[in-house]
Order: C-alpha cells, then structure tokens, then sequence
C-alpha cells in the first residue's frame, strides 16, 4: 500500500517534471540544447527504489512521454528509459552512490545510452539523416546540462533518495556491506 | 501581650494625627497654605498634565478605533470591487486572446480559401533535442485524419502523423525525418526538402538539379508530388547555396516561411 502511495507521488512529480521541461527548460537551453530532467528522474529511480519499482515507473513514464508527443508508434522513450533504469539498477551493487562523482558519471552514462539508443531509433524507424557530427556536438552538450543540474540538486537528490530508500529496503539486510 | 499592647498604642497615635491633620485641614483658610499650594502643584501638575494628556490621547484612540472598524468594512468592500474588477479584466483578456485567435484563424481562411480546413492550437511541443512534433487541441473528433497538410498563415507546417479523438500529433517540414517534394518559383525546377537535427528554421534542398540555376532569395513552394502536400503552398526562401565538387552533391539551405518558435495557431487541410 505504502509503495502504490510512493508510485503515485512519483508520478506526480513526473508530470511536474514534464510541464517544467515542456515549458521552462524550451526556452532555457544553452544553445538551444535543452537538459533531459526524464533521464536524471529515471535514475533517481533506479539508484534510490527496488529494481521492480524503477522499472514499472519509468515504462509508465516512457508511455506517457511517447503518447503525448510521439510519433507513429509508442515505445521509444519507454524502452530507453527502462533499459537506463535496469542499467542504473545494476550499477548501483557495484558503485556506491553515497559519491556525488559517481552520481554525475551514472547521469553522463544514461543521458548517452538514452539519446544514442533513441537517436538510432529514430534513424532505423524514422529514416532519420544520419548527422553525426551535428548529433555528437548536441549530445555533448546535453551530457554536460544533464551534469549541472544533477550537481546542483545533488543535495536534494540525496536527501529524498535516502528517504525514498529507507521505505524500500527497510526489510532487508545489505549484505554487500558484511 | 507585649506586642499586642505596643500595636495598639502605635494605632492609636496614627488615628489621632489622622484627626488633627482632618480638624487641621478643613478649619484653615485656602489662602493663608498658597505657598504650600505652589510648592506642592509645581510637583504634581506637571504629572497630572500628563495623566490629562494621555487620558486626552485614549479618548482619541477610542476614536481612532472606531475609524478603524469602519475602515476595515471600506476595506472589505474595495477588496470585494478589486477582486469583481479583476475577474472582468481577466474574462477580458480571454476574450481578446480568444479575438485574436479567431483573426488569425480569419486570416489563413481567407488566404486559404480553396481548402476545406480546421483551425486548431498548438498545445505541446516535442520537448528531446533531436525531435520538433507538435500536438494540436483537435483529433479525430473534429475529423482529422493522418495524412492531412497542416499550414499557418506564413507557409507549410507539416502533417499529422497521428491522432487521438480530441489531439493530433504534427510532424514539422524541420523534422530530421521529413522529405517534402518542392518546387523552385522561378525556374519550376524539382527539389526536395529536408529537415534536420540542429536547426529549427531552415531546410537542406538536395536533387538540385546540375543544369538548374538556383539563386539566393528564390522562393520554394510545394510540388504536389507525393501525394501528402498539395501544390503551392510556401515552403521558404533560398538562404544559401552550397557548391561542393561534385555538382550533384550540391544543396541549397532554405529559411523555413513559418517560424516555428512562435507559432501557436494553425490549420488542418481536409481536403
């Protein structure tokens, strides 16, 4: 009962997240690269909650972006933001995410799997020009607008996410640390 | 019994000067004490003009209190009038926002009169860096249907690529995976219009033909040809021309007609 109150909160924040993206972060763009706050969510998910949670939330997550604004078939974001959230999952057991370099390496990595995953998306499906040079120096950006606001909120993040994890793993032991 | 006999001695004495100052007083004349008077009120009056100030200022507290209880209700009621003035300015801002949609809408109908078409408004926009859809308030309901052109009042927007019964989503001309068939004004030459990733203003026109003559400031408009567009709608103009080595590699670079950061109403063309 307590996990579908947290689901529906995080949702919540999702949409939150979703009108400041679509509305705020359209005009505040360097360069007219905007962040990803979907991929900063996502693995917020998955380093903070249980693999199942994180997963069912970012397909959730992915539909909705993929409803509202996709195009002829659904899937692509949701995909991508699962395959970003299992990633994180299972790099959370081997890195400890009580280091903020390790935070900002663990955005870096799922902002690049995510666009890079949907880019050749895009290209196989949608008969994307294939601009690479264009496609890197966007990236790079994002890579680096992605950190900026990870850094920023870090103490936020980690704040909620001891929280946020202390209702998930409460019942269990971390044997890692034995 | 020794303390009890000196209490009463002791009040006994103080009743007797309590009564010889009484005899004392109310058997003098006033006038023969006006030294005393003059000591004894050079001490007190200043005190009393005190007491008699601040008694004067609670008086016109009191006052000032009840002012207050009606300012309060003036109050009330100028807040009540504010918030009725605000209500009516904000009903007519929606009323003019809502006239100046119905202008444009006016407008494109007016220029484009020879297609049955939808007004509509662009509620979202494709929020990923590599993306530019947008999502219109009108779906199948109000019959729109894949396939179908939309235009602004500039040019070419795009098409709708999928719809619900109350939205449709728009696949822009800039889009990375858009190809529009298009034609020079000027020399009726074939083109074909691409978008791309990093620009939201302008197109690359590729198949130029080698013999074609393409100048900057040509305007480009739809063929027709494929079927999705129809023909002669403006597309742009010819920013810049690219020569490569190989003339069949050349592009044009077109300024997209509509600008899309500022474009908030459109129209669906149904036929």
């Amino acid at each position: 009962m307590k996990k579908v109150g947290i689901g529906i909160i995080t949702y919540l924040v999702f949409i939150i997240l979703y009108f400041l993206q679509t509305n705020f972060f359209s005009w505040f763009t360097i360069g007219g690269v905007s962040p990803n706050l979907f991929i900063i969510f996502a693995i917020f998910l998955g380093l903070f909650t249980n693999n199942y949670f994180a997963i069912v939330m970012s397909v959730i997550m992915g539909l909705t972006i993929d409803f509202e604004i996709g195009k002829q078939f659904v899937g692509p974001t949701a995909i991508m933001l699962t395959i970003i959230s299992i990633l994180v999952s299972y790099l959370d057991k081997n890195f400890s995410k009580d280091s903020k370099i390790t935070i900002l390496l663990l955005v870096s990595l799922g902002t690049i799997v995510f666009e890079i995953g949907l880019y050749g998306l895009n290209i196989f499906v949608f008969k994307y020009t294939s601009e690479m040079s264009t496609f890197l120096k966007i990236l790079a950006v994002e890579v680096a607008y992605n950190i900026v606001l990870t850094y920023v909120l870090y103490n936020l993040i980690r704040k909620i996410g001891s929280k946020i994890e202390r209702m998930f793993k409460e019942k269990h032991l971390l044997t890692r640390y034995f | 019994m020794y303390k009890a006999k000196h209490a009463g001695i002791i009040s006994t004495i103080v009743i007797i000067i309590v009564l010889v100052l009484l005899v004392f007083l109310t058997n003098v004349d006033v006038k023969n004490l006006s030294y005393a008077q003059s000591i004894s009120t050079s001490f007190i009056r200043p005190v009393q003009n005190g007491f008699n100030y601040l008694g004067n200022k609670l008086k016109g507290n009191d006052a000032f209190f009840v002012d207050l209880n009606t300012l309060r209700k003036e109050n009330e009621e100028l807040k009540n009038k504010n918030s009725k003035l605000e209500e009516q300015l904000r009903e007519l801002e929606i009323i003019k926002a809502q006239n100046a949609s119905l202008q444009e809408y006016s407008v494109l109908k007016d220029k484009y009169a020879n297609y049955e078409s939808i007004p509509a408004d662009i509620i979202d926009r494709d929020f990923s860096n590599f993306g530019s859809q947008l999502v219109l308030n009108i779906g199948k309901k109000q019959g729109v249907e894949v396939g179908m052109t939309v235009i602004a009042e500039a040019g070419l927007v795009g098409n709708v690529v999928s719809c619900t019964n109350t939205s449709s989503t728009v696949q822009v001309i800039v889009d990375a995976s858009s190809s529009v068939s298009a034609m020079i004004t000027t020399s009726s030459e074939g083109i074909i219009c691409k978008g791309s990733i990093d620009n939201n203003s302008e197109l690359r026109a590729t198949y130029i033909d080698t013999s074609s003559e393409v100048l900057v400031g040509d305007t480009v408009v739809t063929s027709g040809i494929g079927g999705i567009y129809p023909k002669g709608i403006t597309i742009g103009t010819i920013k810049e021309v690219v020569n490569t080595n190989n003339l069949t590699d050349r592009y044009a670079v077109i300024e997209t007609a509509v600008d899309f950061s500022k474009l908030y109403t459109v129209l669906v063309i149904k036929n």
